[in-house]
């Protein structure tokens, strides 16, 4: 394990919505500069673990690790460790009473106490580095799904998380918008971001993903190198979904 | 049945006494419904909180004012309340109509506050903003957008519900028109033209509450 450093780890995770176990015993390692997708059917539970990992959902038993330390999402303060772990969602969630720059300036202010004038500069920084710095002044109203996600992107990145969750970041998107925010996802990666993807982006996982996790009914079933779970997956119930969604 | 021309005469008449009343039936609106947001606000907070405590409180108070009626609020308050603390006229009335338009003011926002969509609250914890700043932030803003039009309709009843107040002697409109008629024994008369004075003010209002909606529905 020598130069690896590890970031979070998940040990014996479960999870329940009332009598179904949505998560059982998952056991998940993500080291610095790592990129893990996971792929499986819809409700096989990958959803639920990323956020699992970010707290806004409360583990029902394991554990997780964030650096090394076990956290107790009664006891230990939530907010710190989110500033650590940002988060993209499926429907970008944007403040719709904020502008492009409110969005993105909003929790460095907040949170970080920022000066304002700074929090701008690097939020103009963000937004060109996502390629929406001439809409810093327009209302998340009257941009593209495309440019709603990358500026979702753009906000988790000012506070700059050290890991980056991505919960099925294109499945809202027209098919054409689809490529420009793998396209910023692609740059993060390359940047040496630490990331955990849930995708249907087969193609985006094989190219960018260090592993990739086939989740089946709660279990991470298999976790590999993207060329082997795509060339000679190992489990039958891999195969029979790869088969179905390439 | 009074005559049109009786109607206008007796309208113009008496329009100087009825001044003061209007400003009064102003000043008891608008000092209930000012209040009677705080406590609406409050209480939907309560009403939204993770602690059963405070949503059992706000339970509390929202049955038991929406369950009893105002004309006996303002009683207790004016008749009995006065033993403990003496309010006189004015705020015993305007408190009681505060109290009472504060549970349906609740209603309204806890409404409005869960009408937000549950993503907005995650995308704000996923940055690190606490449960209490994402509510300050990012929910009550939209929340308070949203319940503008019942919030208008509710100022309308609390403007209807204040002519009550003539039962604890307030002077206010109805309680003029009441005087009028007493005085003139022309009864109908009277009764018509406070109608009208209710009547022009919610239209007035409804005028103004729809063109703030419109502007605020800009920024959508």
């Amino acid at each position: 394990m020598s130069g690896k450093h590890e970031m979070i780890r998940v040990r014996n995770l479960k999870k329940s919505f009332g009598e179904v176990e949505v998560l059982k015993d998952i056991n998940l390692e993500v080291n610095k500069g790592e990129v893990v997708v996971l792929i499986g059917a819809s409700g096989s539970g990958k959803s639920t673990l990323i956020r699992c990992i970010n707290f806004l959902e409360i583990k029902n038993g394991g554990e997780i690790l964030i650096e090394g330390n076990s956290i107790d999402p009664k006891k230990d303060d939530l907010s710190k460790i989110r500033q650590k772990v940002g988060m993209v969602f499926q429907h970008f969630n944007l403040f719709p009473h904020k502008t492009v720059l409110e969005n993105v300036i909003e929790a460095p202010l907040i949170v970080r106490k920022a000066n304002r004038e700074e929090a701008k500069k690097e939020a103009m920084q963000l937004l060109k580095k996502v390629g929406l710095e001439e809409k810093a002044n327009v209302y998340p109203s009257s941009l593209s799904g495309g440019q709603k996600q990358r500026v979702a992107i753009a906000r988790a990145l000012a506070m700059k998380p050290e890991i980056m969750l991505f919960d099925e970041p294109t499945s809202a998107l027209d098919p054409e918008l689809v490529g420009e925010v793998l396209e910023t996802m692609k740059q993060l990666a390359k940047e040496g971001m630490t990331m955990i993807i849930v995708t249907h982006e087969m193609g985006f996982a094989k190219e960018v993903a260090d592993w990739v996790a086939f989740m089946d009914s709660g279990r991470i079933l298999e976790l590999a190198a993207p060329e082997d779970i795509f060339n000679s997956p190992k489990e039958d119930r891999t195969r029979e979904f790869l088969m179905r969604v390439l | 049945m009074p005559s049109i021309s009786h109607l206008i005469e007796e309208f113009i008449r008496t329009f100087p006494f009825f001044l003061k009343p209007l400003l009064l039936t102003f000043e008891l609106t608008f000092a209930s419904v000012l209040v009677g947001t705080v406590i609406g606000l409050f209480i939907a907070l309560l009403k939204v909180s993770r602690f059963s405590l405070a949503q059992m409180i706000a339970n509390v108070y929202i049955t038991v004012i929406r369950g009893t009626p105002l004309i006996v609020q303002i009683f207790v308050l004016y008749f009995g309340f006065y033993k403990v603390v003496d309010l006189g006229q004015f705020w015993s009335a305007a408190l009681a109509l505060a109290v009472h338009s504060g549970a349906y003011i609740a209603e309204i926002f806890r409404g409005a506050i869960q009408s937000i969509d549950k993503g907005q609250m995650e995308a704000g914890l996923s940055l690190g903003m606490s449960p209490a700043q994402t509510m300050r932030r990012i929910i009550l803003p939209q929340a308070l957008k949203r319940s503008i039009p019942p919030l208008g309709n509710q100022f309308i009843l609390s403007l209807k519900e204040s002519s009550l107040a003539a039962f604890i002697a307030m002077d206010e409109l109805f309680s003029m028109a009441r005087r009028l008629s007493a005085e003139t024994f022309d009864e109908m008369t009277f009764f018509l033209i406070v109608a009208v004075y209710y009547l022009v003010i919610v239209m007035l209002f409804t005028y103004l509450v729809n063109k703030l909606e419109k502007r605020l529905a800009k920024g959508d």
